[in-house]
């Protein structure tokens, strides 16, 4: 299968106060045609820093490095107008906010039909069917009334199908959805993720999935990177993650969350101690002060992705595979 | 019942809806619409329901943090709601509550020790040097180390304000904390730590503890009983084990059945319930939650069906719950 989207060594840097902070180091992945994709992690380990540094959403001030492969160009290489070509025609984002990402001085109609103007050439006739038909495939009922109200007017069910039907309009490649359901509750994320499982099934688009919620990883995606203090700390299949998780991180987030389906009660078994900040990021392996396992190598050298299996990787010494205890 | 700790009457909170020039009074918003409830001595209560279905209005109408339009809440017997001021001040000893955001909970200009020894002030608890005592071993028994005393709320991370939060409510040695939703703020690695030290806390002090939630798994990991509330009203009560391999009620159904299971080989039969919350100013006749039920017939939309014993210990509000019938069958 080709790659829709391949990242090498893409890596952020943020001044503040003069010094030079990575908020994001040396990610590398690929996302395949007709799959969907997802960048697991806790707050501030650079999920979304990295989905809008792919994007080139990133302010001035952000220093991004390394290369964005999308069908055969490079997306952080281009000019600003070739990329506003790309942007919301053939890759495009949907937000965790449905409240703040829409414009609130405009109509739901005027909004869906700003990107096929622009992007499709379309008259305003054609675009407002268009985007009438869209909102119908989106589940919104009374569409023709909707089309015609403020983003204020709608439940944040709604504004959350409202982005996705901005988002899928111009039919594109590959979908960037940053957290789409952690505003919402359960009934509403349900009906949500099933929309954007069937359109992306119907449209062929690749989905790149940010979020935190380990369930909504197990339902949505096929394969799965996690993410820990800037860094992909380990990446492989969702049954890889997991039934046979290798980084320490990983398995320590699997035993914290509590199980809905478990038959007995057990203690949680939590990470130890917090996230570190960017300022004060440990010299060697970010998670090693954390880490159950951790050893005197750890302390002082950073590890590199390791082969633990087929399209399986984890950056953790343990991994190495000379050592033999994987 | 032995030992009733709390007992909840028909409980209600209606925020009047104004309108015009003279803000004439023209209908209500029923946030909390006849709660019953009787929570024993040392259990875990957990409360249910989506964004707007009343639970923290109800948590906060419990301690007259807003004060409820009508019912009764007894504490160890005695009718909170009749007390006067200073008289439900003293009162608030016994019960606390926990907020969920430990960044606005905490004052940001005073110093934990000055958060933690407030209460002691106010309430006119031991001498200075007492107190002084109580908030070092409060703060290391949440798992702080004391000399971040002198310290100021900015300073700590998230996990770390709501152990001060959840220190606040425990320093004047109280029998019950309403917990309103602690842990959804927090990250997943620091949220099991705040868990597993409320479960400690309980066991160490007897405490009571009504926990509002709305992720379920947390809420089925720590709880006793949990009810299920749908628009101010009670969808279903039960034991955790049994609401959770049970449920009797279609929309706890549906949302167990929506909740994603961290386990990529989960296959289930999922319930999507159509639509959105209806608003709580204009509830739906008869069982309010017939517009969005799968099994909805006629006499749903006449009828509020009644509050039932649908098999021992397991309450619901709905004309065709039985235990374990056919039709609701969940793979």
């Amino acid at each position: 299968m080709s790659n829709v989207l391949d990242v090498e060594s893409l890596s952020v840097e943020f001044c503040v106060n003069g010094n030079d902070f990575y908020a994001v180091r040396d990610v590398s992945f690929h996302i395949k045609a007709g799959e969907t994709f997802g960048l697991v992690g806790e707050s501030g380990c650079g999920k979304s820093v990295t989905s809008l540094a792919l994007v080139r959403l990133l302010s001035k001030l952000a220093k991004v490095h390394g290369n964005v492969h999308y069908s055969g160009r490079n997306l952080l290489k281009l000019s600003d107008r070739e990329m506003r070509q790309v942007r919301g025609n053939e890759v495009s984002m949907i937000f965790q906010e449905p409240m703040t990402s829409l414009n609130p001085v405009y109509k739901i109609g005027a909004q869906i039909s700003e990107s096929l103007r622009l992007h499709k050439k379309l008259s305003a006739r054609d675009a407002f069917q268009q985007a009438l038909e869209m909102l119908r495939k989106v589940g919104i009922a009374r569409p023709n009334e909707i089309m015609d109200e403020y983003p204020h007017q709608l439940s944040g069910g709604m504004r959350q199908r409202v982005m996705i039907a901005i988002a899928m309009v111009c039919n594109p490649n590959l979908l960037i959805a940053d957290e789409p359901t952690t505003a919402l509750d359960v009934t509403i994320q349900a009906q949500i993720l099933e929309l954007m499982r069937t359109l992306s099934s119907d449209y062929g688009t690749s989905v790149l999935l940010i979020t935190h919620d380990l369930g909504v990883v197990a339902e949505m995606c096929d394969r799965v990177a996690v993410m820990y203090a800037g860094e992909i700390v380990e990446q492989g299949s969702v049954d890889d993650i997991f039934f046979a998780p290798n980084h320490p991180y990983t398995k320590g987030l699997l035993n914290a969350i509590p199980k809905i389906d478990a038959v007995t009660k057990e203690r949680l078994q939590p990470i130890e101690g917090n996230v570190p900040s960017l300022s004060r990021m440990p010299k060697g392996c970010r998670f090693a002060p954390r880490c159950a396992n951790a050893m005197e190598q750890c302390k002082t050298e950073s590890p590199e992705l390791f082969d633990v299996g087929e399209e399986h990787t984890s950056r953790c010494w343990l991994s190495k595979p000379k050592e033999a205890n994987a | 019942m032995s030992d009733v700790l709390l007992e909840i009457n028909n409980l209600k909170k209606h925020f009047p809806l104004r309108k015009g020039f003279l803000h004439t009074v023209n209908g209500s918003v029923r946030a909390v619409d006849g709660i019953s409830l009787q929570i024993q001595t040392g259990e875990t209560i957990g409360v249910v329901g989506e964004s707007g279905c009343g639970k923290s209005t109800m948590g906060r109408s419990i301690l007259r943090l807003i004060e409820p339009t009508h019912g009764v809440v007894k504490f160890e017997g005695k009718n909170i709601l009749a007390l006067n001021k200073a008289q439900m001040r003293t009162m608030r000893r016994e019960m606390q509550i926990v907020f969920q955001d430990p960044y606005a909970s905490l004052n940001p200009r005073y110093t934990i020790f000055q958060t933690l020894s407030e209460p002691l002030e106010v309430h006119q608890l031991y001498d200075p040097a007492t107190r002084r005592q109580r908030v070092y071993s409060i703060l290391q028994r949440v798992g702080l180390d004391p000399s971040y005393a002198s310290r100021y709320p900015h300073e700590f991370s998230g996990g770390q304000r709501q152990r001060i939060g959840i220190a606040r409510a425990l320093i004047l040695n109280p029998k019950l904390i309403i917990l309103d939703e602690p842990v959804a703020a927090l990250d997943v690695s620091v949220q099991s730590q705040v868990i597993n030290l409320l479960e400690d806390l309980q066991k160490e002090f007897n405490l009571t503890y009504m926990f509002i939630a709305h992720d379920l798994s947390v809420v089925k990991h720590i709880s006793n009983r949990v009810l299920v509330m749908y628009l101010g009203r009670m969808a279903e009560l039960a034991s955790s084990d049994k609401l959770f391999s049970q449920p009797v009620h279609p929309y706890t159904r549906a949302l167990l059945s929506a909740v994603p299971i961290p386990n990529p080989r989960a296959r289930r039969v999922r319930t999507i319930l159509q639509g959105d919350l209806p608003s709580p100013a204009h509830p739906p006749s008869g069982c309010v939650f017939h517009t969005r039920c799968p099994l909805a017939q006629d006499v749903c939309r006449h009828d509020v069906p009644e509050w039932r014993e649908v098999a021992e210990d397991h309450f619901a509000a709905c004309h065709f719950a039985e235990p374990s019938s056919e039709v609701f069958q969940q793979a």
